[in-house]
């Protein structure tokens, strides 16, 4: 997430062909993000409503303002803090989602990220920086208490919600959307190209192309399915990497070892109830490596893997075929296992 | 009792067996209904007093979509999941009446992949 989002960057139209949904896209959050609404007259709430969830979220959780809440709390250094209800929902769901992972996406890898050189905006990271110091296993989610609104934080713990806060993002900009058009009509929001619908989606659902990149959407590697709701997100090795010394590294570290993930497979796509279901699965499986389809298949998830060779895998009812449409699972584990403000736990 | 009264009597016997599977047949459909709901849980609902955009769980019917939606045709692709790699902002300008669409990457690209 980057600094200024307060000062929103206007959207611009994206022409896809269809007049019966209208779609616009900006950047967000050190990425890109995208609406697509029927009926189209929806289009200037459904953006007003996503700004209003982009500029929020960033405040509450970004690592890379020093004036967001996330970045005070580290700035105390560990302690008893209560939180704001966005900031605790956040909290609570990347501790679900660790729970849900067996640790696999866990949000105490913070200062491995630190360590390896993302300390900052991804965009503004020296690419040929100096080696990383030596490689910790991460802190461990456990080691976090959130009761409601209080967080107890370990000194010096910081923590990184990459591995859920797009799907989150999504899943909150879907709902704020359908609110803002009366519970009319259909939404399609993606993160940086974690994706979450709500409302009534097309025909056949709402076509999605599956890419590493967002610049291959084009290319004969991708694939177009349709999502009737749900989300989708996708992780990969391949993009946000920078050198340190003579290595290669990239964003999705292993909690286990403190250093980049290095499984078989470069880029992992799967579905789930909500978006961050999805966000965080995803991150599981690339951190997962060799035991990835074993744990997306315990979890019930479609799940379409790339190999670093390039070959693909698709699981859980992927469909195999262009134009398929991608099986939603209906169990929510993440917002599920979340301490909301007013939960009663 | 005569005849007409017995007749009256199994009439309105009957008429409350009716009643009865009626209501048996009913509640095991709300019970069914619930019991469904139940095994298919939906996002946290909103904190009270959150607004939708910065507690974001307002509680509306969620991410539900409608499988196979009533809404309209769309056949061209209208987002893509990817790798959040980067920034990209598409721009869109009409020349000569047509839409040139123009896609620029903003992250420096560090990648051998």
């Amino acid at each position: 997430m980057t600094a200024g989002l307060t000062r929103a960057v206007p959207w611009q139209p994206v022409m896809t062909g269809d007049d019966a949904v209208a779609v616009a896209e900006r950047g967000a959050l050190g990425t890109s993000a995208r609406v697509a609404v029927w009926p189209p007259r929806n289009l200037g709430a459904a953006c007003a409503a996503v700004d209003e969830v982009l500029a929020a979220l960033d405040r509450q959780a970004s690592r890379f303002r020093a004036d967001s809440e996330l970045s005070r709390l580290h700035a105390a250094g560990g302690g008893l803090f209560m939180l704001s209800d966005g900031l605790a929902e956040a909290v609570g769901v990347a501790l679900a989602a660790a729970r849900w992972t067996g640790g696999l996406a866990d949000p105490t890898v913070g200062d491995a990220l630190i360590s390896l050189g993302y300390d900052r905006d991804f965009a503004a990271i020296d690419p040929d920086g100096a080696p990383p110091g030596a490689a910790a296993p991460a802190p461990g989610w456990q080691t976090v208490r959130l009761d409601g609104v209080l967080l107890r934080l370990p000194p010096g713990l910081r923590l990184d919600l990459g591995a859920t806060a797009k799907g989150m993002g999504s899943d909150r900009a879907v709902r704020a959307v359908m609110a803002a058009a009366g519970y009319q009509g259909g939404v399609l929001v993606s993160l940086g190209g974690d994706i979450a619908v709500a409302g009534t989606s097309p025909r056949d659902g709402w076509p999605v192309t599956v890419a590493e990149e967002p610049d291959q959407a084009g290319s004969p590697r991708a694939q177009l399915v349709r999502l009737a709701g749900g989300g989708v997100a996708t992780s990969s090795v391949g993009t946000r990497r920078w050198r340190r010394g003579a290595t290669m590294v990239h964003h999705i570290v292993d909690p286990r070892t403190g250093q980049p993930a290095d499984g078989p497979w470069r880029t992992v796509t799967a579905a789930a109830a909500t978006c961050a279901d999805a966000n965080a699965a995803t991150t599981a499986a690339i951190v997962a490596g060799a035991r990835a389809q074993e744990w997306l298949t315990a979890a019930g998830l479609p799940a379409r893997l790339t190999g670093h060779d390039g070959q693909v895998r698709c699981l859980g009812g992927w469909p195999a075929a262009a134009g398929g449409r991608v099986p939603v699972p209906s169990g929510c584990h993440v917002y599920a296992g979340a301490r909301p403000p007013g939960g009663g736990r | 009792m005569d005849t007409s009264s017995r007749g009256g009597l199994r009439h309105v016997r009957r008429m409350s067996n009716w009643t009865a599977a009626t209501l048996i047949v009913g509640t095991g459909a709300a019970a069914a209904a619930l019991a469904h709901q139940a095994s298919h849980p939906t996002p946290v609902p909103a904190a009270a007093g959150g607004t939708a955009a910065t507690a974001g769980t307002a509680a509306v019917p969620a991410g539900a979509s409608t499988p196979g939606g009533a809404g309209p045709q769309v056949t061209h692709s209208v987002a893509a999941t990817t790798a959040s790699g980067v920034t990209v902002t598409t721009t869109t300008r009409t020349v000569n009446g047509k839409a040139i669409v123009t896609r620029v990457r903003h992250a420096p690209v560090t990648a051998d992949n």
